[in-house]
């Protein structure tokens, strides 16, 4: 699990960690108490049939000041680490 | 061991043709621009900012689930597909899962005069990422470098069933796809330029009632890309089978230098994903009164006009083949029938000449300046023997090249299609006895009366002589008359 | 005059005094920031003040005096804004390391909205990180205070918000609430807080902690005040599919005492269970009595659901969160780990040394509720949930207009108190997290003074019924006259013994 969310842990935080979650995930188990069988599940409070955009172009032009910031920029390119596994695309 | 049963699937994507990108207003005609140019808060995934559908995403999309005979959901939910890759700024990847735009169609094609049909498992809509660089002056062997101008980009993902049974075939389906979505202009369909990618599943089994162990085939460039690695892995998987040796389950990239498939080192463990309906775009519920009305739009599509072309201008498959790649052809060729009704006569010379003057400029027939008109108007000449069929390739290419139409053409070159001096003779005693000062000033030397006319002449043959002729005949007859 | 001379001010006085001429722009953020500098050292509540930019922006005010005209509503009038609302040309940390020094170069629409309205950005507010507690003790730039009892927390994840303007160091502000974050610490700190319907205000521009949940709502001394900045917060935005394209809140909507006195009040008995500390209970009671007597038509009503709102709104929020903060890897923006050799160590480096405990524990969380084999028994249950949750309220306004409740289940509590127990943490919110479930407009203003500690009273509305909302709260701040507070600037003493 921490290796999906891209983080990582020392022995002992992990240790704590892990007591912490399994003290919240057990108070989840309260919801088995519940008949879910027939009830649909609500992933987005909608009110209205949503918003879009118009298919035509509008040009941002403030992306020099995000490649300004950036932690590493060359040639405008963001850079990263070499990613060895260039198939992995 | 010739009993082998090939079991391929394809999974074809496709670059949605809009101006804009899905989610945000940046342009998407990347081509040429400097890295990271076409960008936004949106589709740079800075933080605090939203997605907003482009709606014409989703009508391109609907033209080609409905086209592809599919049936479409009533709403359209977009997913979230979580993982990290520097090319994805937002750490997901916006998709749809289980609320695709349409599932269970098909897609017909033909191969050597036999109908054939895959079966379509889904067609769904889903985001581009960005692109990575490996190599360039400003990078270190230690780095790469991110390009966000296609992050966002719509893509449309077709998945068939694995209804293919060879690597023609599946090159063959792979083609009309890329027809289908040209002739419904929602993609310009480009392998080369990467608006149309394709990934396939192939299997082997030696009992046709079971399915062998899938390997899934990537980096397929070209359709003949397609062809060369598929067939690559028929052999590679047949002497396996040959050997008694085990297929293992693992995705294969094609070497489009060496000719091979490799098995992609690592990453064996199946990423999980965690696909979740993404909370910032609300699902959109599709109405049937819309849907009604892109069905009526969907144009003849390229085999069912195929066919209607053999049928009705007593085509070959071949030649109607050549005709329908591409709609703006098939629509060409069928706007000259308007203007000269000789279907074969048109056929052959857009299968040849056009197409080859085409090629040669780089052009498609629309980007060209060749109307119906006068191209038809050529042709028209050739029947009445007014030019030679040498001649008129020639004044083809010009026509093609200059813009002009072959009037202008042959007589720009002098070439003359009053063929005979005889005809030419008649209009040229006509003005010299209609103009008898202008006769008496040319043989007074006035060079000038003769140019006058000469432009007579011209005007009299409305342009349909070359001025070389006129000016040949018209000195001869002043001459014979002095 | 003199901040605590204008503790009764509501914004109708101050641009009274704007038109007036009896002050001007510059003079009233003067005293502002003079009001700032002798609190900010014992609370904490910004993280950004920049007190040049603050007068550059009452300067521009007076260059533009609208004559005759009438004044924007919001003219001059300070405003602070939580640092998780993007703010042009100064920092949005969250209250994060990997933030720190983040400049948004883009403005969230809400802030743009009160730029329009003549507010003046005031400064950036402190925060649990990401937005993810309930006491603002977990902000990487320290904790921040609570103006009426220092040794105690302001709530959160909106406490510094909720303590600029409980100590008057502005008269408003705004926050983020994803399960009560404006509501909770408004309660703690006796000030009005507002979480409006979801979809009323745009959330372009605010960083995502749940997108399903987040709004952004006003935080006030008085309920006219904040349904004024509701009202200037509201309505459509093109760059928000989840903005509902309504018009937007108006005040002028708010119905007459007469009206309001037509309101068939529910009152969940749910929410006054053995949880909830006694006192509060009794108060909250006590000022549905007094309703009572003002001829109030008072319904006892059931949420069965409530009970389990609490674990289906974490299961639903922190799915979302993992999600939605998978885009601080240090690749485009934000803090990249030094020295990193390989593309793995830079993530891992990156988000563990960029993100604080709370924030890694939630999305290790959600991680694990989306993941294959856990999202049936975990993330689908929560949304589950949340679909009897809502069910609950629709079933509660067949019967009933409004909804009142007590908005927290105990008082501030001392810092470091809750902060090794997550749990525990999590229970503060567990009467602000079922109306965010929902998407209904919820409001907490102070009811009562309980030795010297405030008690919240939640007003829950239907879908986009502020009016109602901030009809029924006008009525109950009349009718108990408890005055917003105005602490006494601690001597330095005090502050030092922490």
């Amino acid at each position: 699990m921490a290796h999906l969310s891209r983080l990582e842990f020392t022995e002992q935080e992990l240790e704590t960690f892990f007591r912490d979650l399994n003290n919240i995930l057990v108070h989840f188990e309260k919801l088995d108490t519940l008949d879910l069988s027939n009830v649909s599940p609500t992933s987005h409070i909608t009110w209205t049939s949503p918003p879009v955009n118009p298919d035509q172009p509008v040009e941002w032009g403030r992306e020099e000041e995000v490649m300004r910031a950036a932690p590493k920029v060359e040639d405008r390119y963001f850079i990263v680490p070499k990613i060895v596994d260039k198939q992995e695309g | 061991m010739n009993n082998l049963k090939i079991t391929i699937g394809l999974e074809v994507h496709c670059q949605l043709s809009t101006r804009a990108k899905m989610f945000c207003r940046c342009g998407t005609d990347y081509i040429g621009k400097g890295p990271n140019s076409l960008t936004c808060p949106v589709c740079l995934g800075l933080p605090g900012s939203l997605p907003v559908l482009n709606q014409r995403v989703l009508d391109l999309a609907l033209q080609l689930a409905l086209a592809l005979g599919c049936r479409i959901l009533p709403k359209v939910v977009f997913h979230r597909k979580n993982y990290f890759y520097p090319d994805l700024p937002k750490g997901y990847q916006v998709s749809q899962y289980d609320y695709p735009i349409g599932v269970n169609g098909s897609i017909d094609y033909a191969l050597q005069g036999q109908r054939k049909s895959v079966r379509i498992k889904r067609v769904h809509v889903e985001e581009d990422a960005g692109k990575l660089v490996h190599e360039g002056m400003a990078l270190m062997p230690d780095q790469s470098g991110v390009d966000f101008n296609r992050s966002g980009i719509p893509l449309a993902e077709i998945v068939t069933e694995p209804d293919i049974r060879s690597p023609e075939e599946a090159r063959e389906c792979l083609m009309m796809f890329r027809s289908l979505v040209r002739y419904l202009e929602v993609s310009d369909g480009n392998m080369e330029e990467g608006s149309l990618r394709c990934d396939a599943n192939i299997s082997l089994s030696r009992n046709p009632g079971e399915m062998g162990v899938k390997v899934e085939v990537k980096n397929m460039n070209s359709f003949r890309s397609v062809y060369r690695a598929l067939s690559f892995e028929v052999e590679r998987q047949k002497v396996l089978l040959h050997e008694g040796k085990e297929i293992s389950q693992e995705t294969r990239h094609w070497d489009e230098i060496k000719h091979v498939t490799v098995s992609s080192r690592g990453k064996e463990e199946a990423e999980d994903y965690r696909y979740f309906p993404d909370p910032d775009l609300l699902p959109f519920s599709i109405d049937e009164a819309s849907l009604m009305n892109i069905r009526e739009k969907l144009p003849e599509l390229p085999l069912e006009r195929k066919e209607r072309f053999m049928l009705e201008y007593e085509l070959t498959e071949s030649e109607a083949g050549v005709l329908v790649s591409s709609k703006m052809l098939a629509d060409f060729f069928e706007e000259c029938l308007k203007e000269l009704n000789k279907p074969k006569t048109v056929c052959n010379w857009i299968t040849t000449e056009v197409l080859r003057n085409l090629k040669n400029l780089g052009k498609n027939i629309n980007q060209s300046e060749i109307t119906p008109k006068a191209f038809t108007e050529l042709l028209r000449m050739i029947e009445k023997k007014e030019i030679s069929g040498t001649i008129a390739k020639s004044v083809l290419e010009e026509m093609f090249t200059s813009g002009m139409n072959a009037r202008e053409v042959i007589s720009k070159r002098g070439i003359s299609f009053i063929s005979s001096e005889k005809e030419l003779e008649n209009i040229v005693v006509d003005v010299i006895e209609n103009n008898p000062q202008s006769v008496a000033d040319y043989l007074g030397g006035k060079q000038k009366a003769f140019n006058f006319l000469v432009g007579q002449v011209m005007r009299q043959t409305r342009g349909q002589a070359s001025p070389e002729m006129v000016k040949n005949v018209l000195y001869k007859q002043l001459s014979a008359g002095g | 005059m003199t901040a605590e001379e204008m503790k009764n001010y509501r914004v109708s006085d101050y641009r009274r005094i704007l038109q007036k001429g009896d002050i001007s722009p510059r003079e009233l953020v003067k005293i502002f920031l003079e009001r700032c500098s002798q609190w900010e050292p014992f609370i904490n509540a910004f993280l950004h003040l920049d007190a040049e930019r603050v007068l550059r922006q009452a300067e521009e005010m007076e260059k533009f005096p609208p004559a005759d005209e009438e004044l924007p509503q919001l003219f001059g009038i300070p405003v602070a804004v939580k640092d998780n609302i993007c703010v042009s040309g100064i920092p949005t940390t969250c209250g994060s390391h990997i933030l720190e020094n983040y400049v948004s170069p883009y403005e969230a629409t809400v802030v743009q909205r009160l730029r329009r309205a003549g507010a003046i950005i005031f400064g950036k507010t402190n925060l649990d990180q990401f937005a993810m507690g309930s006491s603002t003790e977990s902000s990487v730039f320290g904790a921040t205070r609570n103006p009426l009892d220092l040794s105690r927390v302001p709530g959160g994840s909106s406490g510094g918000s909720a303590a600029a303007v409980a100590s008057l160091e502005v008269p408003l502000a705004i926050g983020s609430d994803t399960g009560g974050s404006v509501r909770q610490p408004a309660a703690f700190c006796g000030v009005v807080g507002v979480r409006p319907t979801y979809g009323r205000v745009s959330r372009y521009g605010v960083v995502s902690f749940a997108s399903s949940l987040d709004q952004v709502g006003p935080l006030s001394r008085f309920v006219s005040d904040a349904a004024l900045l509701a009202q200037v917060l509201s309505g459509e935005d093109p760059l928000d599919s989840t903005c509902a394209p309504y018009p937007p809140f108006s005040t002028s909507d708010i119905p007459s005492y007469e009206e309001t006195r037509k309101m068939r009040l529910g009152i969940p008995r749910e929410y006054f269970s053995s949880g909830v500390d006694r006192s509060i209970s009794e108060e909250v009671a006590s000022a549905v009595e007094k309703l009572a007597k003002e001829g109030f038509d008072v319904i006892e009503i059931s949420l069965p659901h409530t009970d389990f709102a609490l674990e289906a709104y974490y299961l639903v929020a922190l799915a979302e969160a993992s999600s939605n903060l998978a885009r601080f890897d240090g690749v485009l923006y934000g803090k990249r780990a030094q020295g990193v050799k390989t593309l793995m160590e830079m993530y891992h480096r990156t988000r563990i040394e960029g993100f604080g405990n709370e924030v890694k524990r939630r999305i290790m969380l959600g991680t694990y509720a989306l993941s294959s084999g856990y999202y049936d028994e975990f993330y689908l249950k929560g949304m589950k949930v949340r679909t009897l949750v809502r069910q609950d309220f629709e079933k509660a306004y067949e019967a009933c207009d409004i909804l009142l409740t007590p908005s927290s289940p105990c008082f501030p509590f001392k810092l470091g108190e809750k902060i090794s127990d997550p749990y525990q943490m999590y229970l503060t919110d567990i009467l602000t997290v079922p109306s965010a479930m929902a998407g209904l407009p919820s409001l907490s203003l102070n009811c009562a003074n309980r030795d010297g500690l405030p008690v919240g009273l939640q007003v829950i509305a239907g879908p986009f019924r502020e009016d109602r909302m901030f009809g029924l709260a006008l009525f109950l701040e009349e009718l108990l006259s408890v005055e917003p507070p105005i602490p006494a600037v601690p001597d330095v003493k005090e502050g030092d013994d922490e």
